[in-house]
């Protein structure tokens, strides 16, 4: 059975919807910024600098929620826009989030011990909230409603899990994609771990030092044929496989040899019934750690027998969204394939010396994509791949 | 069909590694403490050290539901994710301007490190998936589980975990209004397509928001999309008062304490009322958050 895409939308550091993150990408201007002392520590963010009343205002939301749900409800309101919301269309929604809402308890946890207000407040803490709250913001109600949280693979799995749902005949439509914003929780997190460059990242470089942070929501619509009857939707691209392995080699880090990003793009090809070489450009996960690269470079050259096609990591862009990585990107995807572009690896001087792969550093605007394949690996060991594929 | 192989639940009461009867359950109150397994018996003392409560509580209930064949996919319910961990590194980054903040509390705080965890410990390659949709995480996480049986896979393990913090008592009345004490659950169980030794199956699972219809009403519909009639249900379990004359109605909420994964710790309650009658149904009914509700039917 076919999954078709029939709408995305999205919001990063390079803009608030589709148009702006498409001008921003094909202009090479990344939205990575040093926004000064207070602002998480001098370290260079892909921080949307609008606040959350901004936004709320702005897109005339309902209510005030954690950052998270509000990135997320804007970017699935655009994936949504126009979709007819109709009894005979069993539809879902599942929203991967990594920080749910700690930017909420991050600022009231010490004003409630203090016995300063009202714990209420705390409802917006909760994983499974954010979702319910883009759902209520969509107009959605009683459908079926997920969550999930597998740090920066979730959005990922949430479109792979909502294809399998329509597959399995449990859902005409779904609304997939991830969320997460930056919280002080999780910037120190990071910082703890070592595993930031202060200054811009350098995605596949050898003197790469680490990640930049970012925020932001990226979500799909996916439907059956069946529902596409009804919906009378145009698709714009196709998901044609998918595949979620684990590493099982360490809780932060990933396996030298690759081995689960192998798995999962192998399996995920094996799925689309594609051969290596019909992949016209891969979106890779590559972050800029030290590790992450060096892995993902291995399994590029192992899955791909040395072949390895066109690739680059978009998170010189907008900066590791986590959660909502697999979401923008799977976006970014569609934008790929729909406008026969591919962007670059901006900040790119040195291979890698080991695996001396290259990026793309140019926007290739003269070929035509057909398939994309893109991962999103994310710290549990959990490896995750998707194909999307020209309509 | 989905047959249940194995369950492991660790909780309030003695339930771990027995098959417990269901009048041997006691009452909980305020007072009730987790009753934890030898862990060093199972674990080795040094991985041990560093986990936490719900940490330890899951990877010993899914050491205790391995079979010799690699798990296909381990997918794991959890509302509130590793709090204590998540607690202990809020403290240490709102109290202090420590340049050298220790990452093992955030590594352990996020909600997939239980899944994550187990893929290690088992050294397990396959599907690894973490849902925290709330109350209804147990439900999300069965219907995947069940899913991945659909395709291509035989041999699951799935499970729903969370644990409580003091804080959570602080804030409790405005969470959840109610009035049974807090605790800490774990409950995993292995699920096959194969027909397993005391027979017992998932019939079906099944999730809802914000109803257009009573509680009631769904429920009944439920009960009849599986071609059954409330006469049929031997047991239902509920965490509040349904309009419904079912045979056997219990509260659950009393057994398991409050806790967002107590419905898991139901359904290992209704799998011991079919090992102990030898057939039934059993229908567990979870509306512990408001406008969110979950049914699960499983027979013997």
């Amino acid at each position: 059975m076919t999954i078709f895409i029939t709408g995305c939308g999205v919001n990063s550091s390079l803009g608030l919807n589709y148009e702006e993150n498409l001008t921003a990408l094909i202009n090479k201007k990344s939205g990575i910024k040093n926004f000064g002392e207070n602002i998480f520590f001098n370290h260079n963010v892909g921080k949307i600098d609008f606040s959350n009343e901004e936004l709320i205002k702005k897109y005339d939301l309902k209510e005030y929620g954690s950052r998270t749900a509000i990135l997320g409800a804007i970017a699935a309101k655009e994936a949504f826009m126009e979709h007819v919301i109709s009894d005979e269309i069993r539809t879902g929604l599942i929203s991967g989030t990594s920080v749910g809402g700690m930017d909420i308890t991050e600022k009231n946890y010490l004003p409630f011990k203090n016995n300063l207000i009202d714990p209420s407040i705390f409802n917006l803490h909760v994983s499974g909230n954010t979702s319910n709250y883009i759902a209520n913001e969509l107009g959605l109600t009683n459908i079926y409603i997920n969550t999930l949280s597998t740090a920066c693979s979730s959005a990922a799995n949430a479109i792979m899990i909502g294809a399998r749902m329509i597959q399995q005949n449990i859902l005409d439509r779904v609304i997939v994609g991830g969320t997460d914003c930056l919280t002080d929780f999780t910037f120190n997190g990071f910082k703890s771990l070592m595993i930031f460059d202060k200054e811009w990242c350098k995605p596949f470089d050898e003197n790469r030092n680490g990640l930049n942070l970012g925020e932001g929501a990226g979500f799909l619509i996916l439907e059956s044929e069946k529902s596409i009857e009804k919906s009378k939707k145009n698709p714009i691209a196709k998901l044609s496989g998918w595949n979620s392995s684990s590493d099982a080699y360490h809780q932060t880090a990933s396996s030298p040899d690759g081995i689960g990003a192998i798995m999962s793009m192998t399996k995920a090809l094996n799925m689309a019934k594609l051969n290596p070489d019909q992949i016209d450009y891969i979106s890779a996960h590559g972050t800029s750690t030290p590790n992450n690269d060096q892995s993902e470079s291995v399994a590029f050259i192992n899955t791909f027998k040395n072949k390895v096609p066109h690739f680059s990591s978009t998170k010189s862009y907008t900066g590791h969204t986590l959660a909502a990585s697999g979401g923008i990107e799977g976006v970014f995807s569609i934008m790929s394939l729909k406008h026969d572009l591919l962007f670059p690896n901006l900040n790119f001087k040195s291979p890698i010396i080991e695996t001396n792969l290259t990026p793309i550093t140019e926007v290739i605007k003269d070929k035509k994509i057909n398939h994309i394949l893109s991962n999103s690996f994310g710290f549990g060991g959990n490896n995750s791949t998707l194909i999307f594929s020209k309509i | 069909m989905c047959y249940i192989h194995k369950i492991s639940s660790i909780s309030h009461q003695d339930t771990f590694n027995k098959s417990f009867k269901l009048d041997e359950l006691e009452i909980l109150d305020e007072n009730s403490e987790l009753i934890s397994p030898e862990y060093k018996n199972i674990i080795n003392p040094s991985s041990l050290r560093r986990l936490s409560p719900i940490l330890r509580m899951s990877l010993v209930n899914a050491i205790n539901c391995s079979n010799e064949l690699e798990f296909d996919a381990i997918i794991v319910g959890t509302a509130l994710g590793c709090l204590l961990d998540t607690e202990k590194f809020l403290n240490i980054i709102l109290s202090s301007e420590s340049e050298t903040l220790s990452p093992t509390s955030f590594i352990q705080s996020t909600h997939n490190t239980i899944g994550g965890q187990i893929s290690l410990y088992l050294k397990n390659h396959a599907y690894n998936m973490t849902f925290t949709q709330n109350s209804l995480s147990f439900e999300v996480s069965l219907i995947d589980g069940i899913s991945c049986l659909n395709e291509d896979k035989n041999n699951v393990l799935i499970g729903a975990s969370d644990e409580k913090i003091d804080f959570l008592n602080l804030i409790k009345q405005s969470l959840l209004k109610h009035k049974y004490p807090l605790t800490n659950i774990s409950t995993f169980l292995n699920l096959q397509k194969s027909k397993s030794e005391n027979e017992i199956k998932i019939l079906d699972v099944y999730i809802s928001y914000s109803f257009k219809d009573t509680i009631e009403n769904e429920v009944i519909n439920f009960i009849a999309k599986n071609n059954l009639t409330i006469k049929d249900i031997d047991l239902c379990y509920s965490n509040e008062n349904i309009n419904i004359p079912f045979k056997n109605i219990e509260n659950f909420l009393k057994y398991s304490g409050l806790n967002l994964s107590a419905s898991a710790f139901a359904f290992h309650m209704g799998v011991q009322f079919l090992t102990q009658e030898n057939n039934g149904i059993v229908l567990i009914i979870n509306t512990i958050c408001k406008n969110q509700l979950g049914l699960i039917l499983i027979e013997k």
